[in-house]
């Protein structure tokens, strides 16, 4: 005990302290990850952009095409390549010297200082032209993936309320059982209380496109049509009536996770495909440049 | 109060099979074991699962006999409490029991067994996004390929497949090249602008940089500034960064600091050329003769502090053929061929001045205006023609003409003169007043028979009175002797500018007086040179970097002298020409030839 205590005191090498360490850093935050390292090198990268654009004289005026303009270039290039590799590198699950969580920090704080050394080399020259929409896909994927940390950082909280102990099996099943019983529950009923009801049965529980997803708004869902077109006092469509109550709350619930699914997942549906566009813009630029020079 | 215990199972062939039994109890117990009022025959269950037993209010209450709990309408709970009203479903193992209240108050349990449910995670699959998108990847594929066929596969293939054609400034030949507009990183200049649609007039081959023979191929005319060889040696040396630069930019085939694009970038929106500022003058102009040894040019850097003196050319000695340049220090003596003391015409008081005074054009004393008209571009001075300007009081009026009018002497040639004057001395007289004649009168009607033969040798003699001193030419011109030894004039000499190397707008110095600047007023002879020296410019004229006062104007070079052609001025704003005044070619021609000629 007190050798494991010497050598964690002086930082020592011992199977205990390298799983301390390891222990203790998987509950670091990848924002965090060895005390902001990855947060200070991107604001010494901007630092550097903006003190070289305020300091150098450019002639006749910054743009892409001076020496500078160049080396700021270079430097964006560089980095839009390497961090779109993000995608090849957590699908490697392989040892090595390699973290994902400093890889993720770092691709979360250079990508903003992406945002400064980019804007820089534009000169603020914009255009309907290959090069502005490089930028303009650039900063749309650096917005998407601002979007992505502040979702990930918030959103897994409510979704594990919103499914109150229950598993997603757990609220398909729920939903079936519900079924059976006004399956059962509405044999008695007219044809047109029997059709709302095979209609709302009928329909998909993952109704509705991504925009209902999102919105969490589903105008043509069957089920709240059914009950707001249940007529009758009897015993039998109260029953039923009841039934689809409780159908729609157990379909608010999973409408509830789709929701915050749909808001955890929807950038990356914008943020890879831009990536990609966005080295095809790069690609023409840099050729289109070199070309026309 | 009984439980109506309904069984539903199927036969091979898939008949079901409803079993009915009535159980008059108040609870019932669900397991594996046979004892149970539910027997249900399936490991998942335990031997004593769930008891359902009557809770007041109609209500049904389960609960969990062993550790291992149930589902109630799919979630999984130890106990739970069912309206068998609005109904519920028990899940154990395999078997689905359906509870609801029977219509005598009796509580149905329909007991039936679901096939094990495949693609459940199938369906969970439902949960994600990705279900209700198009796959990352194929929009990925989508963006880039047409990003990339667009913008890229399109304009290259269509440059390298085009037929080449020359360059076309007016713009009006399409482009070849498709779609290669979306490369263009900015708008063009106002004077290039009608060739946006034309890339590859300028960006003639792929990955070459814009070459000056391309420039030139329109802008043939355009001077060079001096000839390559002395641009460079005059140039400064760059700085080490610099010097790097420019190596790595000739090594991908750019043109030096010297090329036409190093000054006239493009596609920097839709604006002028500006001029070139002072430091970028005084670059090389400042220490010039360390340079280049043997230049006749002085150095200079700042109009206030550092300029030469100017150098007017002027014609040093009578009838020359080229001006001369006036040498530093000395004060130029000008052999223009006339008299003329500025002095008598100027003087208010003077015989001059009561001469206008008397004559309906002038009315007051003489102006420098009455004389000296400006150019319709205002800038230089119209050549003073003696019929317009010194005729009305230097009168060569020699008689009566027919119609009532007067005859004078032609001005301009010898020749003419003597003709003139030997018209005077061998033609019809004319009486200069009129005289009454009778009719018949010989000579009146009939002018063949009028001529007055008279003695040659009286135009001889009025042709050499005026020629020589005190003659009516020698007012103004110098009597000097021809080839032959007969009378002549000293030609006249002026040149068309006096400072030929730089640019003086009259109209943007209205507002002074000419003789603040030209001491015409105290000028007595013709070979006086009135053009200013540097210092009457310095009252108002101060280096670029001089605080602009209500007196004092700041000055760059470019007040003065452009790059190309330093005779002019380049001026970025105002109406055209931005040249100014427009040169010509010939001027262009003498300066140094092409620009664009390497070293």
């Amino acid at each position: 005990m007190m050798a494991t205590k010497a050598a964690q005191t002086k930082g020592g090498t011992g199977r205990f302290t390298q799983d301390e360490k390891r222990r203790d850093s998987d509950h670091v935050s990848f924002l965090k990850h060895r005390g902001f390292r990855w947060l200070w090198i991107a604001l010494a990268l901007s630092a550097a952009s903006i003190a070289g654009y305020v300091l150098i004289d450019q002639e006749p005026r910054p743009n892409g095409g001076t020496w500078y303009g160049y080396t700021l270039g270079t430097i964006g290039f560089g980095l839009i390549l390497w961090l779109s590799l993000l995608g090849v590198r957590k699908r490697r699950i392989n040892p090595g010297a390699w973290s994902l969580k400093a890889w993720t920090s770092a691709h979360v704080y250079l990508g903003l200082s992406l945002a400064v050394v980019g804007t820089l080399h534009t000169g603020f020259q914009m255009g309907w032209n290959v090069h502005t929409l490089a930028y303009v896909l650039m900063l749309l994927v650096i917005v998407t993936g601002i979007y992505g940390v502040v979702v990930y950082a918030t959103l897994p909280a409510s979704l594990s309320s919103n499914r109150k102990e229950m598993t997603r099996a757990q609220m398909l099943d729920a939903l079936t059982a519900i079924d059976r019983q006004l399956e059962s529950a509405a044999q008695p009923l007219g044809r047109a209380e029997a059709d709302l009801v095979i209609a709302a049965l009928a329909q998909d529980v993952f109704y509705g496109g991504p925009l209902a997803r999102l919105t969490g708004r589903y105008p043509g869902c069957a089920t709240s049509r059914a009950l707001k077109r249940m007529g009758g006092n009897s015993e039998e469509t109260a029953r039923v009536g009841s039934l689809l109550e409780r159908r729609r709350d157990q379909l608010a619930q999973i409408r509830g996770a789709l929701r915050i699914r749909a808001m955890l997942e929807i950038w990356l549906f914008i943020h890879i495909p831009l990536t990609i566009a966005l080295i095809a813009a790069l690609t023409a630029h840099v050729i289109s440049v070199f070309y026309y020079w | 109060m009984a439980f109506l215990i309904r069984t539903i199972d199927f036969t091979a062939a898939g008949r079901e099979i409803i079993r009915d039994r009535i159980a008059e109890q108040t609870s019932l117990t669900v397991g594996r074991a046979a004892e149970n009022d539910i027997h249900l025959p399936d490991l998942a269950v335990e031997q004593h699962h769930v008891r359902i037993e009557r809770a007041g209010d109609g209500m049904l209450h389960a609960s969990a006999l062993g550790t291992l709990g149930f589902a109630l309408d799919g979630r999984m709970v130890m106990q739970g409490t069912i309206d068998p009203r609005t109904g519920g479903e028990i899940a154990l193992g395999a078997a689905r029991l359906a509870i609801a209240a029977e219509a005598d108050g009796s509580i149905a349990i329909t007991i039936r067994q679901i096939a094990a449910e495949e693609g459940k995670t199938d369906a969970l699959r439902g949960f994600a996004l990705a279900s209700v998108l198009p796959s990352k990847r194929a929009m990925s594929w989508v963006l880039a390929g047409t990003i990339l066929l667009l913008l890229l596969m399109v304009p290259v293939a269509s440059h390298l497949l085009r037929t080449p054609t020359k360059p076309d400034p007016t713009g009006k030949t399409p482009g070849a090249v498709l779609l290669d507009s979306a490369w263009s990183s900015g708008e063009l200049s106002v004077k290039h602008h009608s060739l946006k649609d034309n890339c590859e007039s300028c960006h003639v081959a792929a990955f070459k940089s814009v070459q000056d023979e391309t420039c030139i191929s329109c802008h043939e005319d355009t001077g060079n500034h001096a000839p390559m060889p002395r641009l460079a040696g005059g140039a400064p040396a760059l700085s080490p960064g610099d010097a790097l630069q420019w190596r790595i930019a000739e090594g991908f085939g750019k043109e030096g600091p010297l090329g036409c694009v190093s000054c006239h970038s493009e596609h920097e929106g839709p604006v002028r050329q500006p001029a070139g500022g002072e430091a970028f003058c005084s670059d090389c102009h400042d220490k010039l003769d360390t340079r280049l040894t043997d230049t006749s040019l002085a150095n200079a850097h700042d109009f206030g502090k550092g300029h030469p003196q100017f150098r007017p050319v002027y014609f040093a000695s009578f009838g020359a053929a080229k001006p001369v340049r006036a040498k530093p220090g000395t004060k130029p003596v000008e052999r223009s061929g006339l008299v003329f003391p500025h002095d008598v015409h100027m003087d208010a008081r003077g015989g001059a001045a009561r001469m206008a005074l008397s004559l309906r054009q002038y009315g007051k004393p003489l102006e420098c205006g009455d004389c000296h008209a400006l150019t319709p571009d205002k800038l230089a001075f119209k050549e003073v023609k003696m019929e317009e300007s010194c005729e009305g009081c230097h009168s060569l009026v020699s008689g009566r003409t027919a119609g009532g009018g007067f005859s004078k002497l032609r001005h301009g040639d010898v020749k003419d003169l003597a003709e003139d004057l030997a018209r005077i001395s061998s033609g019809p007289r004319r009486r200069v007043g009129p005289v009454r004649q009778r009719p018949v009168q010989i000579g009146s009607a009939s002018p063949a028979y009028a001529a007055d033969f008279g003695r040659p040798v009286r135009a001889y003699i009025g042709l050499s009175n005026a020629l020589s001193v005190g003659g009516v030419c020698t007012e103004c011109h110098l009597p000097t002797r021809g080839p032959t030894g007969q009378a002549d004039l000293m030609p006249v000499n002026l040149p068309d500018r006096f400072l030929s190397s730089g640019y003086f707008n009259h109209e943007a110095h209205k507002k002074e007086e000419c003789t603040d600047c030209h001491a015409a007023d105290t000028s007595k002879v013709a070979s006086d040179l009135l053009i200013p020296d540097l210092k009457s410019c310095r009252d108002c004229h101060l280096g670029a970097t001089a605080v602009k006062t209500k007196k004092v104007v700041p000055s760059d070079c470019a007040m003065c002298h452009a790059y190309h052609l330093p005779a002019g001025q380049w001026a970025t704003k105002g109406p055209k020409p931005h040249y100014r005044p427009v040169p010509d070619k010939a001027a262009i021609a003498s300066l140094a030839g092409p620009a664009g000629l390497k070293p």
